[in-house]
């Protein structure tokens, strides 16, 4: 199940990433090939041999409207540097301008850790010295395969992210791990056992009284009451094997296997999981009460639908109580 | 009454966590456990556990994350919005419904993952942690429970399952909303 659902995830984002992007291609969503029309400032005036200078970019919203459609409006005036490169003539925006989309994208698509600054080339700028403005186009870099690229790079940061997320959570894992230990070893859950125990019996019909799988379901239950996972599954398997010792069948679930795993699914939470408590940290504290409020709810729900369930012709001709009802129920 | 409810809430939630880390050393002093050995043994399992999870985080993770970087996911959050939004349920929690009952770690790298981008303090967090403090991986423990004893026909189990995780799944909407919305 996890199988098909883990390796759709990352089927269908590759073809979701392909299908935005060659609709990106197909309608040329970033005119890769066309200059975008702009006005230079430059308050000290154009010198062409320097390396650097300072300069305001304005883009008029009409050609700009024109040339990439859509809402995005161009606020007036950026600032930016005019760059001279051994291949021409280059114009950087600063980095801190909010820029309209597309360029927003595309300067995501090309910025680099070194220089995370949207960058064009400029074309057709003819200006003699000291002149204070000037019009040129620009010509970005072409955006092809954006969102493959996208996948690529968020398959390696998670990756990345998940190992340093697992350590983070080590100190308050030890914190809760040990405390659930201490409980444990006090016995809390053995303290408890007896107050549960008679409300079981009704759920458990095909478990005598007396019979320890009671004791060892109880135990299992207290111990997932009290968020001691660790425990839980230990006992929730003894209490398995006492079942089992009661199916008249080798390999089919009865009933009362069907209620314990419905009760282990669905019980009620006092402590919540220690794993949570290291990724929430103190907001866990507001959370305490929603947990044990939901889980009272899907407790209660949990038994009346196995019980239900329990009925459901299909399943009742399944049972493998069902044969022996008239012979092995005594005392019904 | 429900002005009331959440007020007493949030008065008695500053006393859950202080409460557990004194308590629990406490009745074990009393029962005559020797608590700090205790302690530090369980405390060693949290690295244990931090390190056994990161495989199934990695897993996990990077394939969410390819899901929403190839934006995917925006299109199914938006597609399921107005059916979800009927009953109330916002569609940034349904990822969590359904990856919940599949892998425990994996659902917990999903709650860190939606913290980093709704914030701690948003409703949709409390809502997703409060499923994964209120439902089980459903599938893990019908595997080793029943594994444990050789059941292959599990007949209801997995329905009764699922259904005691969805009344979960809804429940934990409904009662974040009602005590934080």
């Amino acid at each position: 199940m996890l199988n098909y659902i883990w390796s759709g995830l990352i089927i269908g984002s590759l073809l979701f990433a392909l299908t935005v992007d060659t609709q990106e291609l197909v309608e040329n969503r970033f005119r890769n090939d066309t200059p975008l029309p702009v006005a230079l400032e430059i308050d000290e005036g154009y010198a062409p041999d320097a390396r650097r200078q300072p300069v305001r970019i304005r883009i008029d919203s009409t050609p700009y409207a024109q040339m990439y459609g859509g809402d995005a409006v161009p606020e007036g005036t950026y600032s930016g540097t005019l760059v001279q490169t051994r291949e021409g003539r280059k114009i950087e925006f600063s980095t801190d301008a909010d820029l309209p989309e597309p360029l927003a994208t595309i300067q995501s698509y090309h910025a680099t850790d070194d220089n995370p600054a949207l960058r064009g080339t400029l074309s057709s700028l003819t200006a003699s010295p000291g002149t204070e403005q000037l019009r040129a186009a620009v010509q970005f870099e072409p955006v092809r395969f954006r969102k493959l690229r996208n996948i690529a790079q968020a398959a390696l940061n998670f990756a990345e992210t998940a190992a340093s997320l697992a350590l983070s959570l080590i100190g308050i894992l030890g914190l809760m791990l040990g405390l659930v230990k201490i409980g444990e070893e006090a016995g809390l859950i053995e303290a408890l056992t007896g107050i549960v125990q008679p409300l079981l019996n009704p759920l458990f019909p095909n478990v005598p009284r007396d019979h320890p799988a009671l004791a060892n379901i109880s135990l299992n239950l207290l111990a997932n009451v009290f968020g001691l996972g660790n425990a839980a599954t230990p006992l929730g398997i003894k209490a398995m094997e006492d079942l089992q010792d009661l199916n008249p069948s080798d390999d089919t679930a009865t009933d009362d296997m069907v209620m314990l795993l419905a009760l282990n699914t669905s019980s009620v939470q006092l402590v919540p999981p220690s794993l949570l408590v290291a990724i929430m940290g103190l907001q866990i504290n507001q959370l305490f009460f929603s947990i044990t409020l939901a889980t009272l709810f899907s407790t209660i729900a949990g038994i009346l639908g196995t019980l239900a369930l329990h009925r459901v012709p299909y399943f009742r001709a399944t049972s493998p109580h069902r044969s022996d009802d008239a012979s092995e129920t005594p005392s019904a | 009454m429900i002005e009331t409810i959440r007020s007493v809430v949030s008065v008695l939630s500053a006393f859950v966590l202080p409460t557990l880390i004194v308590g629990f050393p406490l009745y074990g002093l009393i029962k005559g456990v020797r608590v700090y050995e205790v302690f530090v043994e369980g405390a060693k399992e949290g690295f244990d556990v931090a390190v056994t999870i990161i495989p199934y985080l990695i897993a996990i993770l990077f394939a969410i994350g390819m899901f929403r970087a190839s934006g995917a996911m925006d299109y199914l959050v938006n597609a399921l919005d107005p059916v979800l939004g009927m009953i109330g349920v916002p569609a940034e929690v349904l990822p969590m419904g359904i990856v919940r009952p599949l892998t425990g770690s994996g659902s917990a790298g999903l709650v860190a993952d939606m913290i980093n981008q709704y914030g701690e303090d948003s409703l949709v967090v409390k809502m997703a942690a409060t499923m994964f403090g209120s439902t089980e991986t459903t599938f893990y423990v019908i595997a080793v429970y029943f594994g444990a004893v050789n059941i292959r026909d599990t007949r209801h189990a997995v329905p009764a399952g699922l259904f005691a995780d969805f009344v979960g799944f809804l429940a934990s909407v409904y009662v974040v909303q009602l005590l934080f919305g």
